[in-house]
């Protein structure tokens, strides 16, 4: 269980920090109205809203690496793999990214928020089924090793 | 308790050991089946833009045979331009049954005119033409009319309006073609009188007009006699016609084939070079394992296990490990190749398609029997070694 809260903490780095950098707005576009002001594309609020996930997801992982209670492990696996459907959803469905296949939010952004809400979806699944077998004593040994 | 439990129990057993020999695993299986998805993938690419490109020989202007492969290959729009009159001399040489000239065009970078910044425009000549023409007969059951366009699968009508805009000029999406994982699949083909259509409204509409060179052409596309050489044909050509340079169809992309080749040979030389640090980390673990376990698997020979049994029970061990890493690995490459295929393509300078279903099941099986064998072979020596140690002096250390 310590290794899903370590895998949680990467992943949530990758969520909350990549779309700084990979964002439209970051290399400088924007969409410039008729009247001359600028104003920011889409992808751009994608990235702001990315920490609202990547910081629970951080403190999830904490406290999976940290716990000592078994009792708390399938919340905290279950909490991981909905904040997972998050990650996946921000670009996609809840806000989106440009729509040119050729801007960088398109090519870095939208796939590492993908790739990362899909492994943390996987993590949080595989954590939920662990932990459950380890109440039931299944893999006893393997929980205390661990 | 059965060979398969008894090894899930000292998998869960030993967390770190197990951890290590399935990251092994994974790394194994995923590297194996990155190399074959992008190798297999890139040339299926190069093969499908090829028969897209239809022709036995494109006649390009001396000089521009790189810039055209790079344009039909990676999208990036380039201009060219040599007389029309060498269709005339083209269509005159020996063993040529057709030939059709093509116009090669850019839309404008990030201007409001254009709905797609840097896209890629071939325009066609109907009357002549023996690429796209049979294929719109088969999708659409007729030819392109004025003002009507055909892309690759990569084009849309971005939502909210009812064409592309190019130059000012609204043209209307007939049909997709199939992916190539090229270029090909981010280019417009449009007839020359709409090329033309478009230049003449881009005076008034666009914010820099669109520029086609009266009496010239960008490429010729040739087709030659059945059962004629086209090598013989193109040398011909490039001996009588003097300023354009015959590209025959094997020949084409051959700078982004040896990049190819460059790159196969790196990945091959890291894979391998993976698979041997592997063994040697994983032989490592499982001797390590095999030394602490003494006393448990003397105490399961004492009780009447076989050295058969415990030989296996330790080869199940990493086989299962060596399962699940290969799946993991199979499962994250497959999502991040799908998902990173731009940035690679990008990155590499060389396009790429993910390969058809059968051929994906194959590069899998592919990647978790090199996993296996790699796990299988590191632990088999620590477990032949252990299995057949004395049990009274194994439980007494």
């Amino acid at each position: 269980m310590k290794a899903i809260g370590i895998i949680f903490g990467m992943l949530a780095l990758a969520i909350g920090v990549v779309p700084q950098f990979t964002n439209c707005s970051a290399q400088g576009h924007a969409i410039e109205l008729p009247d001359g002001r600028t104003i920011p594309m889409k992808c751009h609020w994608t990235a702001m809203a990315a920490p609202a996930v990547a910081v629970p997801l951080l403190i999830v992982g904490g406290l999976m690496f940290f716990s000592r209670r078994r009792e708390t492990l399938p919340a905290l696996s279950l909490l991981g793999a909905v904040l997972g459907i998050f990650a996946i959803l921000l670009p996609t469905y809840l806000i989106g990214v440009c729509a040119s296949d050729e801007m960088l939010c398109n090519i870095e952004m939208k796939p590492t928020m993908i790739f990362s809400g899909a492994v943390t979806l996987g993590a949080g699944l595989a954590g939920l089924v662990l932990a459950g077998k380890t109440r039931s004593g299944r893999f006893t040994d393997a929980a205390e090793s661990d | 308790m059965n060979l398969i439990r008894l090894a899930l129990r000292n998998i869960a057993g030993n967390s770190f050991r197990s951890f290590v020999v399935l990251l092994c695993a994974l790394l194994i299986s995923s590297m194996a089946l990155t190399t074959g998805m992008i190798l297999f993938g890139a040339d299926n690419s190069l093969q499908l833009a090829m028969e897209r490109l239809g022709a036995d020989i494109i006649i390009v202007p001396e000089g521009a045979a790189d810039r055209i492969e790079s344009a039909l290959l990676m999208g990036r729009p380039t201009q060219s331009w040599m007389s029309a009159s060498v269709v005339e001399r083209v269509a005159a040489a020996m063993d040529v049954q057709a030939v059709s000239p093509q116009l090669y065009l850019a839309t404008l970078s990030n201007a409001s005119c254009c709905t797609v910044s840097d896209m890629f425009l071939i325009a066609y000549d109907p009357k002549t033409d023996f690429v796209v023409t049979p294929w719109l007969e088969k999708t659409i059951g007729g030819e392109l009319r004025l003002g009507e366009v055909v892309g690759g699968t990569d084009v849309f009508v971005p939502a909210g309006e009812e064409g592309i805009k190019l130059y000012g000029y609204a043209v209307a999406l007939k049909a997709k073609m199939e992916p190539t994982g090229t270029g090909l699949d981010r280019s417009l083909f449009l007839t020359i009188e709409t090329a033309r259509e478009i230049a003449r409204v881009s005076r008034t509409k666009a914010e820099k007009p669109l520029e086609i060179p009266q009496n010239s052409v960008s490429a010729v596309m040739v087709k030659v006699r059945p059962g004629c050489n086209p090598r013989a044909v193109a040398l011909n050509i490039s001996v009588h016609i003097k300023g354009v340079t015959p590209i025959l169809s094997p020949d084409m992309f051959q700078s982004q084939r040896k990049e190819l080749a460059g790159l196969r040979n790196g990945v091959v030389m890291t894979l391998m070079l993976t698979l041997v640090l592997s063994v040697l980390l994983i032989g490592l673990v499982f001797s390590m394992a095999a030394n602490e376990r003494r006393r448990e698997l003397g105490v399961l020979r004492a009780l009447g296990a076989t050295r058969s049994f415990v030989f296996r029970v330790l080869l199940s061990e990493a086989g299962l490990l060596a399962l699940y890493g290969g799946v993991a690995g199979a499962a994250l490459t497959i999502l991040a190749v799908v998902l990173f295929r731009k940035l690679i393509i990008a990155t590499l300078g060389i396009p790429f398609l993910i390969p058809a279903l059968p051929m994906l099941a194959g590069l899998i099986l592919g990647g978790l029997a090199c996993s296996l064998l790699t796990v299988m072979l590191a632990a088999m020596l620590p477990a032949y070694r252990i299995s057949h140690e004395d049990p009274s002096l194994a439980m007494r250390e």
